[in-house]
Parts: structure tokens; C-alpha cells; sequence
């Protein structure tokens, strides 16, 4: 392919932009080209109906260096901020995935991991006093797991946590992920707490996206001037608080039901301290699901024992102690969903 | 970590079609297992009791074939389509609305399964019944 342009195939944007099917009453969404022509998404049913003549917003598709297209929207949905921050991942997925044929990637599924990788954090900030630590690796199908550490815009700087993973495989949990990544992002800079956060982020999955799948996620902020952590959980594994006392590792229990099933999440605020010397460990369901080639699964028990044997040493050793068990624990068999872990340690003064 | 699905149809008061699950349901099975349901539904099978008591394990993608199941036994495609995903919030609305669906039952369910239901909330979705006999008496 020689032609930047001709790598926003059609197909694949009616396809992406139908997989999210957002509410067209609330919100319209098309793709088009740098001359203006529809290449897909909403078509008009009437003439304010139509977000290519009339866009209210629109974002730049780039590729190879060069704008190749605009995703553009308008309806109510788009004052949103979260919304936004949506259509802005929609953007760079399509100009992600435009950039991997340009390059004649073999196969749209090397694609979509590639456009996936990118989207999951790998860059944690650096917070003084505290050790932040990860580990992401994709399943040979595409997973949807995602995790994202940041400072949030304030005046404290508190740190914002999110680890995430969509039910399901394939490219529909991948882009759904990549959706609602920056969704639970901007929800978590724009909420009053974490608990608000989850319960909008499933407002907008439920009235505005109409995808099948489901997402468990734990959302956090930080204060990392007083340890003060206060998370909400929407039916993902509990948080492990790693006591730096030496005493057990406890589980933080509670929480509401998963993203985008029922119009409410009922999740209260969980409201924990980190002392100087205790860890926070977040993980995902393909660590303790994780198969051995015997068939028998990593579990929770094992989990703890090893993050038991790694106690005492920095986020980090945590991490990395887990990552080794669960690979030397799987042997020769391919990780079956995303593995993710993240720790994050208060450091003695 | 295979999965065996036995079908058994029962006659209650209405007819029950028992399908129990051993082994463990994760992403390597869980769309075989909504094909099956599919299948039996084209059969005209009409109430479904899953019968978990010998399901050893379920990981997430579980959850996603539990709900399609549902959504199948209403007569609805599963989700991915379009009109999957307002269907589904019919069938949460009348949850919220504490009519809960019984098209699709559960029993037997052990520690493992249930704890993985109750997390996620999607146990709101289901009458559940602590085992086979006393599901099919009270269905």
C-alpha cells in the first residue's frame, strides 16, 4: 500500500464504529475522509441528524505522518467530556490500525495487538515517597485487560489507579477497552470520588454504547501525601493490601456488580490507608485463572503464597515475583487472557 | 478442564429441559456452550435449568455465555447484535423492577461459581436453587 489514505479501509470503520452502536438519539458518529466524504457510521435520517455536514466535534484520523480522515460527532452525548475523551480513542484506534496496514502488517490480528499494546499503560508517573509497579502481557487472542496509573488534575496530585478487564475476547473486547479506558480516566478526573466515577462510567456504557460485553474494573485515587486510598470496585478480583507490620495479607472486600449490565453499580467507597511499608496489589482474573499444562489452575491460594514469599521487598520484587510464578506455573502453555499486575508500595521513610 | 453437557428433559409443572455443566466453562468453551442452548431452543425447548452442581470452575467469558443463554432462551440473538444489547436491558430493567426471569434457572451451584456470580452481580439474573429436585419442584 502506497497511498496513507487508502489505508482507512471501509470495512473495518463501519465495523468499529458499529461495534460501539452508540444511542442515535444522544449521539451520531461517522468517519470521513479529508475531502469530506462519508466512508461510514451514522448516515443522515434527517438533515440535523447528519454529524458529517453538521460535525459538533471532530478529531483528526493520522497516519504515516499525515491526517487521512476526521472522526466526526454531534448530539447531546458530546458535551460529555467522557464522551469525548471516547471519540478521541476511536481516532487514534482507527489511525493505530491505519498506521499497521500502511506498514502491511500479515494480519488484521497482529493489527488489532498492536493498536491494543498501545493503548494499555505502560508508563506509570513518578510519585516521591511511593514504588508504582506493572506487569501487562496479551493472550494469543486479543484479551481485554487495561490498567492505567496518573496524576490527577488537582491540587493535591493525588495519583489516579485503574485496572480494568472486558468479559470476552477478541477485537470486540479490544476496542471496547479502548473505549472506555479514557472514559474511566476522565470520569475519575471529573468526579468527586472514585465510587462516582465507576457509577458514571457505567451510565455512559449503558445508555450510549451498546456493546454485548461487560467490564470489571477497580478505580482509585491516591493521596499520596497522607496514604489516604479510596477506591470502588465493580465486580473485579478484591484489591490485596500487603501490611508492611508483617501481618496478613488481607483482601479489601466489597463492591457493586460489573460495567454495562444494570443501570446501577451500587458500589460503595472503599476507604483504606497505605502506612509507610504496606503494598496495594491490583491483578486480573488471568493470573489466577492461569492454566498449567496438568490443567490445573494458578488460583487465589497460590497468589497469596507467593506474594507472601516477595513481602518485605519494593512493588517491584511483588510484581515480578507474581509474573515468574504464574509463567514458570503455566510452562509450555500460551497465556489463554491478558495477565495483569499492579503494585503499588509506600516506602518507609 | 473440559466441559460435558448432559440434557435431560423433565416433565414439571411445565417441561424442563436440565442441562448440566461438569468440568470448568471458560473462554476455551463458553461459545460452544451458547450454540448448544441455541440449539436447544430451535428444538423448542422453552425452560432451561443449569444444573452447576458438578461445574468445578467459571472464569469471566462465563458470565458472558450466561448471559447469552438468557438472551437465547428469550428468543433474542445473543449480544454483539444489535438488538441483543436492548434486550438485555429489558430483561435488568424487570431485575430492578424484581421480576426476575425464569426462563433461565440455576442449581447446584458450588463456592467457585457462586462467589464469581455474586461479584459480578450477575446473580440478580437468576433464581437460583440449592439443587436439581427441589429446582424442578418449585419450577
Amino acid at each position: 500500500m502506497t497511498d496513507p489514505g487508502a489505508a482507512l479501509d471501509p470495512e473495518r470503520v463501519e465495523r468499529i464504529l458499529a461495534s460501539f452502536a452508540p444511542a442515535r438519539d444522544r449521539l451520531q458518529v461517522a468517519v470521513i475522509d479529508t475531502t469530506g466524504r462519508p466512508i461510514g457510521g451514522s448516515s443522515a435520517s434527517g438533515p440535523g441528524d447528519d454529524p458529517a455536514r453538521e460535525p459538533k466535534l471532530v478529531r483528526d484520523i493520522t497516519c504515516a505522518g499525515g491526517i487521512v480522515g476526521h472522526v466526526v460527532a454531534s448530539g447531546p452525548a458530546i458535551d460529555d467530556p467522557a464522551v469525548v475523551s471516547a471519540l478521541d480513542a476511536v481516532a487514534a484506534g482507527l489511525g493505530e490500525l491505519a498506521e499497521a496496514d500502511y506498514r502491511s502488517l500479515a494480519s488484521e490480528l497482529a493489527q488489532a495487538r498492536l493498536a491494543q499494546r498501545s493503548f494499555v499503560s505502560l508508563r506509570a508517573p513518578a510519585v516521591p515517597g511511593y514504588d508504582l509497579a506493572s506487569h501487562y502481557e496479551a493472550a494469543r487472542e486479543i484479551g481485554g485487560d487495561f490498567f492505567e496509573l496518573f496524576t490527577v488534575q488537582h491540587p493535591r496530585r493525588p495519583v489516579g489507579v485503574v485496572i480494568a478487564d472486558v468479559t470476552g475476547k477478541g477485537i470486540g473486547a479490544g476496542m471496547l477497552m479502548a473505549f472506555a479506558r479514557p472514559v474511566i480516566h476522565a470520569a475519575l478526573e471529573n468526579s468527586p470520588g472514585p465510587a462516582e466515577a465507576l457509577e458514571r462510567t457505567n451510565r455512559i456504557l449503558v445508555d450510549e454504547i451498546r456493546s454485548g460485553l461487560f467490564i470489571t474494573a477497580i478505580a482509585g485515587v491516591l493521596d499520596p501525601a497522607t496514604g489516604r486510598l479510596r477506591m470502588a470496585n465493580a465486580g473485579h478480583e478484591p484489591p490485596l493490601i500487603v501490611p508492611g507490620d508483617g501481618g496478613p495479607i488481607g483482601a479489601v472486600e466489597g463492591g457493586g456488580v460489573l460495567l454495562g449490565a444494570f443501570r446501577t453499580l451500587d458500589a460503595p467507597e472503599l476507604d483504606v490507608e497505605l502506612r509507610p511499608g504496606d503494598t496495594l496489589v491490583l491483578y486480573t482474573d488471568g493470573v489466577t485463572d492461569a492454566v498449567a499444562t496438568s490443567g490445573e489452575r494458578f488460583g487465589e491460594p497460590r497468589l497469596l503464597t507467593t506474594i507472601a514469599a516477595a513481602r518485605g521487598g519494593s512493588a517491584h520484587d511483588i510484581v515480578a515475583a507474581v509474573r515468574d510464578a504464574v509463567t514458570v506455573f503455566r510452562g509450555s502453555a500460551s497465556p489463554a487472557d491478558d495477565i495483569t499486575i499492579v503494585a503499588i508500595g509506600r516506602r518507609r521513610p | 478442564m473440559a466441559l460435558q453437557t448432559t440434557v435431560e428433559r423433565v416433565a414439571a409443572r411445565v417441561p424442563v429441559t436440565v442441562m448440566a455443566l461438569d468440568g470448568e466453562l471458560d473462554a476455551s468453551n463458553f461459545e460452544r456452550l451458547i450454540e448448544d442452548v441455541r440449539g436447544l431452543y430451535a428444538a423448542g425447548d422453552r425452560t432451561l435449568l443449569l444444573d452447576l452442581s458438578g461445574l468445578t470452575f467459571m472464569a469471566s467469558s462465563g458470565l458472558v455465555a450466561l448471559h447469552a443463554i438468557v438472551l437465547v432462551m428469550h428468543g433474542q440473538r445473543p449480544p454483539d447484535l444489535e438488538g441483543g444489547w436492548s434486550a438485555f436491558h429489558a430483561l435488568t430493567d424487570a431485575v430492578e423492577g424484581s421480576e426476575r426471569q425464569t426462563e433461565v434457572q440455576l442449581c447446584g451451584a458450588q463456592a467457585p461459581v457462586t462467589r464469581v456470580l455474586e461479584r459480578t452481580g450477575l446473580d440478580r439474573l437468576f433464581v437460583s436453587h440449592p439443587d436439581r429436585a427441589s429446582a424442578i419442584a418449585a419450577i
